[in-house]
């Protein structure tokens, strides 16, 4: 069968997605929901109405792109209505609309698989794979850190620079790494962290964390989450055992830099790395199909809505953590 | 040796247990207006050979050594033997000691060795050589004059290998990595910041060398404000890593990010033979902090150079982080808490 998809929320990320929805077998992308009007995804029909959009484009898979803090509302809504769903991460922006997705989930017993798309960025994958295969030994520490600048968007009000609805790095940068170091290293027992959030600083946007993690293994994590850096988007990875040390970084991976030259013009000069892939291997098309798998096969989403809950645990107790200044066992 | 001896500095070396105590003997012969007066070393094969090398005499007995006329002292003994030493060559009547960090492996030791040079006109000072890396003196430049703003955060590491010897005999060292690197950064720190950590958490582990001593170490500190930091102190390099330890810091202002890598100039070297190589060929630090050291032991002075009391700050961090380990909760510095370095069972 094809599945007929619909998305919810065509910002950045829904818009990527829609076009990666292009390249996936078995699928047609029929429709998209977005409560702003001036939506333009190259002819597929864009709904303001829920119910006019299940209605008219009759969609098996609905996918939410929405703000974090919308997501609970539509996935119990796609529930409700015995839709498979992707939910872009974080699952929700407190612990209590996590519970109600899980809650609203299982009841309705529909495929739901959460968008931890770094599980599919091959460095990470790699990364994983070296660790599973002994490559490192009994891993001892594991440091990794995201970069960039304060997320900006045009043309209407930056629910990023919100904390209420963001959660700012904890919870929307580097959750990115804790589902991926919960899938690599297993549980973690204790979070501490430091951090902008909550600070006078984060309202001039500027956000960074600090966190460290003890896992249930006993090895110690430290993640570096920044949205206070002046250029660019750098990912970093040290994982080091008692047999080797594996290493990540994206600013000395990067195959292909491009540096232009400051012309009078009010052109500025600037020098962006590149890190291409096929485009039959971006992450993002590589989740939506082994989503799309899953389905077809009856199994198991790959990422499951319960791993999608426990990284939400670690950052909600990262922010916690902030918050207090306590040390927070899970 | 053509210089007569009244018109020379005269320095003795206490101890080559600490590897670093090479360099320092280096930098001295570098100098054409001091001469090493001696060498003594609880190790008379080492102390021997060490005192053959620099072209100086091995003392049996420090008494003697340090009763011949010094006007410095370098101690670069195992940690626990620090205060000892310090306020045995006090007692000679030196004008100035240089003591290997940690400064002591106690916040009460370090106290006692801070009075008891004061209370004698000897000025201490402590071994921080990464104070005079020159990018770390730039970037300290940077953040006084106000380059990146005000400093909201500070993620600082220094990692390294295993050093075995005494290092991993916690009677002879006081702890494992967090004794051995906390130190550096959070002395760095205090230079950038100006102000001392209020707390400290900290995780700390076994899970490289499956030992009774950590060789893991994971610190936040937090100063007033909310300005905080993180310190990496795991010996986590394994064998073949090409580096032998790092020194980095990355520093969050309102108005930028300053990054360091302190010894970032290296040459890497393959061959068929062996793995890669590195080869830092940066500005030596023991230069300048030697020739500061000289400075006191004129009669001068050199504010850049760590004193007693910049160890013993830097050391109470080491004390409260491994407090804050047994509790799992972040430690207030000044609390005065009692010491104890986890021992793992094995």
């Amino acid at each position: 069968m094809t599945y007929r998809v619909a998305l919810v929320g065509a910002g950045n990320m829904g818009k990527w997605h829609a076009e990666q929805w292009g390249h996936v077998p078995g699928v047609e992308f029929v429709a998209a929901m977005d409560t702003r009007s001036n939506i333009d995804l190259s002819g597929t029909p864009v709904f303001s109405d829920w119910n006019t959009m299940i209605a008219q484009a009759k969609p098996d898979i609905i996918d939410i792109c929405t703000p974090t803090p919308f997501h609970r509302e539509y996935v119990e809504r796609a529930a409700a209505a015995g839709k498979a769903i992707f939910v872009e991460k974080p699952l929700a922006r407190t612990l209590e609309d996590c519970d109600s997705i899980m809650a609203a989930v299982g009841k309705a017993g529909v495929p739901a698989m959460p968008g931890h798309v770094v599980r599919y960025f091959p460095e990470y994958a790699s990364a994983k794979q070296i660790v599973d295969e002994g490559g490192v030994g009994h891993p001892g520490t594991v440091r990794t850190s995201r970069m960039s600048t304060f997320p900006n968007i045009t043309g209407r009000e930056n629910w990023y620079a919100d904390p209420d609805q963001s959660g700012g790095v904890i919870l929307d940068l580097i959750l990115h790494d804790f589902d991926w170091l919960r899938w690599t290293f297993g549980p973690v027992n204790r979070v501490f962290a430091r951090g902008l959030f909550g600070s006078r600083h984060f309202m001039s946007a500027l956000d960074y964390a600090l966190v460290t993690l003890r896992f249930a293994s006993g090895a110690v994590g430290h993640v570096t989450g920044s949205w206070a850096h002046t250029e660019g988007f750098r990912t970093t990875v040290e994982i080091a055992g008692d047999k080797g040390i594996v290493e990540h970084d994206s600013t000395r991976s990067a195959p292909l830099t491009v540096a232009l030259r400051r012309t009078d013009c009010g052109q500025i000069g600037v020098t962006v790395p590149e890190s291409p892939m096929r485009p039959q291997e971006d992450p993002y098309l590589k989740e939506l199909q082994a989503f799309v798998r899953s389905l077809e096969t009856g199994q198991t989403t790959p990422v499951t809505t319960e791993d999608a809950y426990e990284a939400a645990r670690i950052a909600f107790a990262a922010l916690r953590s902030i918050e207090t200044g306590k040390a927070v066992t899970l | 040796m053509n210089t007569n001896r009244q018109s020379r500095l005269r320095i003795g070396i206490l101890s080559f247990a600490h590897g670093h105590a090479n360099s320092y003997a280096f930098e001295l012969e570098q100098r054409d207006d001091v001469v090493i007066a001696g060498i003594w070393d609880a190790d008379p094969e080492r102390g021997a050979e060490m005192a053959r090398r620099f072209d100086t005499i091995y003392y049996r007995s420090k008494d003697i050594l340090l009763g011949d006329e010094l006007d410095g002292v370098i101690i670069a003994s195992e940690n626990v033997h620090h205060r000892s030493l310090v306020e045995a060559a006090a007692s000679a009547g030196v004008k100035a000691i240089l003591c290997e960090k940690p400064l002591a492996t106690t916040v009460p030791d370090a106290e006692s060795m801070i009075r008891y040079c004061s209370d004698r006109g000897v000025k201490l000072a402590t071994s921080f050589p990464c104070r005079y890396a020159p990018s770390f003196r730039s970037m300290r430049e940077k953040v006084l004059a106000g380059e990146i703003g005000e400093i909201l955060a500070i993620r600082g590491t220094n990692r390294g290998s295993m050093p075995g010897g005494w290092f991993v005999d916690t009677s002879l060292s006081g702890g494992g990595a967090i004794m051995d690197h906390t130190v550096h950064v959070a002395d760095l720190m205090w230079l950038l910041l100006g102000q001392e950590a209020v707390s400290v958490y900290a995780e700390s582990g076994n899970q490289f060398h499956h030992q009774s001593w950590d060789d893991t170490g994971l610190l936040t500190l937090t100063y007033a404000d909310g300005v905080f930091a993180t310190i990496d102190t795991s010996w986590c390099r394994p064998k073949g890593f090409p580096t032998s330890g790092d020194v980095t810091l990355q520093i969050i202002g309102t108005r930028g990010v300053l990054d360091l890598d302190l010894f970032g100039q290296k040459l890497v070297h393959y061959n068929d033979a062996s793995q890669s190589d590195c080869f830092y060929w940066g500005s030596s630090l023991d230069k300048d902090m030697i020739d500061d050291f000289l400075l006191l032991c004129e009669g001068g002075s050199a504010p850049y150079l760590a004193t007693g009391e910049d160890g013993l700050r830097a050391g109470a961090i080491t004390s409260a982080a491994y407090a804050a380990v047994l509790l799992n909760d972040p430690v207030n510095v000044d609390a005065g808490v009692e010491q104890r370095v986890p021992a793992y069972s094995l």
